[in-house]
């Protein structure tokens, strides 16, 4: 049966320690901007954490949210894009083929949740950054939209891995740079069609929601919240 | 025809930037010191060719020819009977790349055999020296195109490497046999069944 890739968030787990955020820049090349180009909204996070506080000073409470691409099955991104450069694999990754994007930014613009980032620089790393680019991902340049990929790169090298030990890829094989790099293991990444996979029986709880649920993106990112009592 | 289109748009571009006194908008914003050089515009002619020249020969279907560094007989070594990914390209079973071989692997062989010829005494040499040889790469994809292509799966589904690289096994020095265009990958996938999702090359 075909794979369909799905993720997790415990939000209770989140201690809003930004380690996704800075797994996500290096394995996937994003570029950083600089401080001006970031305060005109130019800046690109695949994966943003955001913050909300409960309560009044001093008795606060922060509630953490890591908000990556929800990987909608009906994504508004899809059909407004006029190239197909957004679209739907067999896989229900919602894919961003570059090669075909000419930057109109409509799906940005149609993206409820605000994961799409258009590169408004060619990617510049200055020596000895360049160094440390990840060889599996493409750079980006000016004029494309970018998004996060549920690192699409990893799943293709976890597979071609099973296929080279003749099996079939295992609950846990493969991980995106975010979920390998949560220190408290929020993130859970894994097969939403293999009914024993843990992200499937995550999807199950009944601590979970969807972001803007309301929306009918139907994400494929469940987030875990328990609900406190009073 | 397309001689013409190039030649009008190289007329065009000289006129425009001829007549860039005319433009009295302000100069663009340069950004604070430590972040100038990366936002400075951008430094390429467009976004798939860094300079004019790059963009002629595309447009032309000029490709470079890569130099080697030695004229290495590939038909020689595959009348002996030598499979190509036995020793010199075996990585092509275990991941993306196939591998160029080191001086050194030559030397597997070549330390005892056919010493007396020039060109293997002038890699004994290198070896010796501590030098590598210098090798082309003869295909490869532009950064431009996106693609993230990967040996491993197309061994194990028994794809001949004539398939791709043409007639390697009568020639000398490797050329480019075979053009690798998306059509080319595409046609091959639909008859093979395999993956022909966006996603299977591009990302």
């Amino acid at each position: 049966m075909a794979h369909r890739w799905g993720m997790a968030v415990d939000l209770d787990r989140c201690t809003g320690c930004e380690a996704c955020v800075t797994a996500c820049r290096a394995e996937n090349n994003i570029p950083t901007v600089g401080d001006l180009q970031a305060s005109r909204g130019r800046a690109i996070h695949w994966i943003r954490v955001e913050r909300y506080f409960e309560g009044e000073f001093p008795d606060v409470k922060v509630n953490y949210r890591p908000v990556m691409c929800q990987q909608c099955d009906a994504a508004p991104c899809e059909p407004v894009c006029p190239t197909y450069a957004s679209h739907h694999n067999d896989e229900g990754l919602n894919a961003q083929v570059y090669n075909r994007c000419i930057g109109t930014r409509y799906c940005a613009n149609a993206c409820p949740y605000n994961v799409r980032f258009f590169d408004f620089f060619n990617p510049v790393w200055e020596k000895p950054m360049h160094l440390q680019l990840n060889p599996d991902v493409s750079l980006r340049e000016v004029g494309v939209m970018e998004k996060c990929t549920f690192c699409v790169q990893r799943i293709a090298a976890g597979k071609d891995a099973a296929a080279a030990d003749k099996r079939e890829v295992k609950d846990g094989d493969i991980k995106p740079a975010c979920v390998q790099g949560c220190p408290s293991k929020a993130l859970v990444f894994g097969d939403l069609n293999d009914p024993e996979s843990e992200v499937s029986r995550l999807a199950e709880s009944p601590r979970g929601t969807k972001l803007l649920e309301d929306l009918g993106t139907a994400p494929k990112v469940t987030y875990l919240q328990g609900v406190e009592h009073a | 025809m397309r001689y013409v289109t190039v030649l009008s748009c190289i007329v065009l571009s000289i006129a425009g930037a001829g007549c860039s006194w005319l433009d009295d908008r302000p100069a663009p914003y340069t950004s604070a010191p430590f972040t100038a050089q990366a936002h400075s515009g951008s430094p390429r002619l467009t976004t798939a060719r860094d300079t004019l020249g790059a963009a002629v020969n595309d447009f032309f279907w000029v490709k470079s020819t890569p130099k080697q560094p030695i004229e290495f007989p590939h038909n020689t070594h595959v009348e002996k009977g030598l499979a190509c990914t036995e020793y010199c390209h075996e990585a092509v079973t275990k991941g993306p790349q196939a591998g160029l071989p080191s001086v050194n692997t030559c030397l597997i062989c070549h330390a005892a055999i056919a010493t007396d010829r020039p060109r293997i005494q002038q890699i004994t040499q290198m070896s010796e020296k501590g030098i590598d040889l210098s090798w082309q790469r003869v295909y490869g994809f532009a950064p431009a195109a996106h693609v993230r292509f990967n040996h491993a799966p197309h061994i194990r589904a028994n794809v001949e490497c004539a398939t791709c690289h043409g007639d390697i096994a009568h020639q000398t020095v490797a050329q480019r046999n075979v053009d690798h265009n998306m059509g080319f990958c595409v046609t091959c996938h639909r008859e093979k069944h395999a993956p022909n999702d966006c996603l299977t090359c591009h990302y």
